[in-house]
């Protein structure tokens, strides 16, 4: 019987916190304003948030033990992320488009690679969290290091300029009518990779 | 006095016994064995997907594609108890294995381990191996991780606690081991099943908030968004007004799977639709370990018949 207590106290809890990390996601989601609810609804979720945020600990300091204890739990059962996946709406896909600079004058332009299509698919979600603004401080060094990955099979190559961007997809009457995607830029960053090589 | 207190009491206890006969019903071994079957299949898969691009997602800045170490960084930041594969390589490098090396055995530990829970042999060393290789991957990647890798650490926590061996496995043939408390398959298999319902609520209520599963247009995006897009935009916009209904149904499927998987008129319908639901998105996205992680999870969980009746249980083994 004290085996099934500790059975039954285990799933309370460990529920508890698949709930409060879904919600806190959904919660988020609303205060953000990527909902079709009204925007009336964005305080509510803000505090709604913080409340689920709470119960996982990450009000407390980076050092507090039972944040730690929980963040270790959630990422151990695979639990840290919610399960909003599509949801509310598709992003669009972003793209990482790389001006290779050679010495000689010429220009190309190549893309970071992997060889599978399960690795592909990783690529893409890395791209995809990149425009994220919670991604915005490692942004930099994310795309530097990617910028470096492709200079490896092009070491003649002098600078690099990457520029990331967000891709708008075509409607379905859009598409019909012959539009294509279009392209929009959101941040650029040249690479002088003989000074990364000196380095 | 002492009545009134009774009286007081036995909603309580009655709430109480409810939920502890929900949680621990009487179950046979068949959807473990499923499960470790589907579980293994899955990390055995994962591990021959990546074989190609294992080393370049996972070695350090330099001679990776954006290497472990910023991936490692976040997860510290989070907790830096939480396994990752740097602890690997510093255990390798004492023992002075190379980098290159140590990643390469935790690729074969992962395939090896699949393969064993494949077979059923050291179901629960394999069970732990491949929840810990797994674990330390998908944390090294950092922001390359993607949402079946979340499901399959899920399915492999779940798994190494889950009373294992089961009978089809070669654990049970070889050693004879005795059959587990059907109560405690019970509870485990109750685990796994609310979890689904919760996943499938929270997702279909998400989307219920977006307006593009309203008007189809999520479905569109979806399915013409690289690297997903492998069915061409000509060919899927001959269907643009089944769209709309395609997607509200995707949204209430979910947002209902908790209410009508359970009602045992209507189970085999939403088992067969989420099913139905998984494969479509593994062949026309090519979200393949998403997707069979999602409908191993479903079988374990409610393809496979339950619950057995007290008189079915292995004798002997009916908690009093």
């Amino acid at each position: 019987m004290l085996l099934k207590r500790i059975q039954a106290a285990w799933f309370g809890i460990h529920f508890f916190l698949v709930i409060a990390v879904s919600f806190a996601g959904l919660f988020w989601l609303i205060a953000e304003r990527s909902t079709i609810l009204p925007s009336a609804w964005d305080n509510y979720a803000r505090k709604a948030e913080l409340v689920a945020s709470w119960c996982l600990g990450k009000e407390a300091g980076a050092s507090n033990p039972v944040r730690l204890t929980i963040a270790t739990y959630l990422h151990a059962a695979g639990i840290q992320a919610g399960y909003t996946f599509f949801a509310p709406n598709v992003p669009n896909p972003h793209r990482l488009t790389l001006q290779l600079f050679y010495q000689d004058g010429r220009i190309e332009y190549e893309s970071p690679r992997v060889h599978g299509r399960a690795a592909a698919l990783r690529l893409d979600t890395l791209l995809d969290r990149l425009a994220e603004e919670r991604y915005e401080p490692v942004r930099e060094a994310v795309v530097k290091r990617l910028a470096f990955s492709v200079w490896r099979e092009h070491p003649e190559v002098k600078k690099i300029r990457a520029t990331f961007g967000s891709v708008n997809p075509p409607d379905m009457n859009e598409f019909e009518q012959g539009k294509t995607e279009i392209f929009q830029p959101m941040f650029s960053f040249d690479f002088s990779l003989r000074d990364e090589e000196q380095q | 006095m002492h009545v009134e207190r009774q009286v007081r009491l036995n909603p309580l206890h009655k709430a109480w016994n409810c939920f502890l006969a929900f949680l621990f019903p009487l179950e046979s071994d068949t959807w473990l064995a499923v499960f470790r079957i589907g579980v293994g299949l899955q990390v055995t898969l994962y591990a021959l997907f990546l074989r190609s691009d294992w080393y370049y997602l996972f070695a350090i800045s330099g001679k990776g594609l954006v290497g472990r170490e910023l991936g490692e960084a976040l997860t510290t930041f989070e907790s830096p108890f939480i396994p990752k594969l740097a602890w690997l390589i510093t255990v390798g490098r004492s023992f002075k294995i190379s980098e290159e090396t140590v990643l390469t055995l935790a690729w074969v530990g992962l395939l090896c381990a699949g393969c064993f829970l494949l077979l059923g042999l050291l179901s629960r060393p394999a069970a732990i191996v491949a929840w810990f290789v797994h674990l330390c991957a998908a944390e090294s990647g950092g922001l390359l991780v993607y949402g079946a890798d979340n499901f399959m650490t899920t399915a492999l926590f779940y798994l190494m606690l889950c009373p294992l061996p089961d009978h089809y496995s070669l654990d049970h043939w070889v050693a004879k081991t005795k059959s587990k408390d059907p109560h405690a398959l019970g509870f485990w298999r109750r685990v796994l099943q609310v979890h689904l319902c919760f996943v499938y609520f929270i997702g279909g209520l998400a989307k219920l908030l977006g307006s593009g599963w309203w008007d189809g247009s999520n479905l569109w995006r979806s399915l013409i968004r690289p690297p997903f897009n492998l069915i061409s935009p000509e060919f899927l916009v001959q269907f643009k007004y089944v769209l709309p209904f395609l997607g509200i149904s995707i949204c209430l499927l979910e947002m209902t799977y908790p209410v009508f998987i359970w009602l045992r008129r209507t189970r085999r319908v939403w088992l067969v639709c989420i099913l139905a639901m998984h494969a479509a998105i593994g062949l026309m996205m090519g979200l393949y370990l998403f997707a069979l992680v999602m409908i191993i999870l479903n079988l374990a969980a409610f393809g496979v018949p339950w619950p057995i009746t007290r008189a079915e249980a292995p004798s002997g083994q009916h908690e009093q």
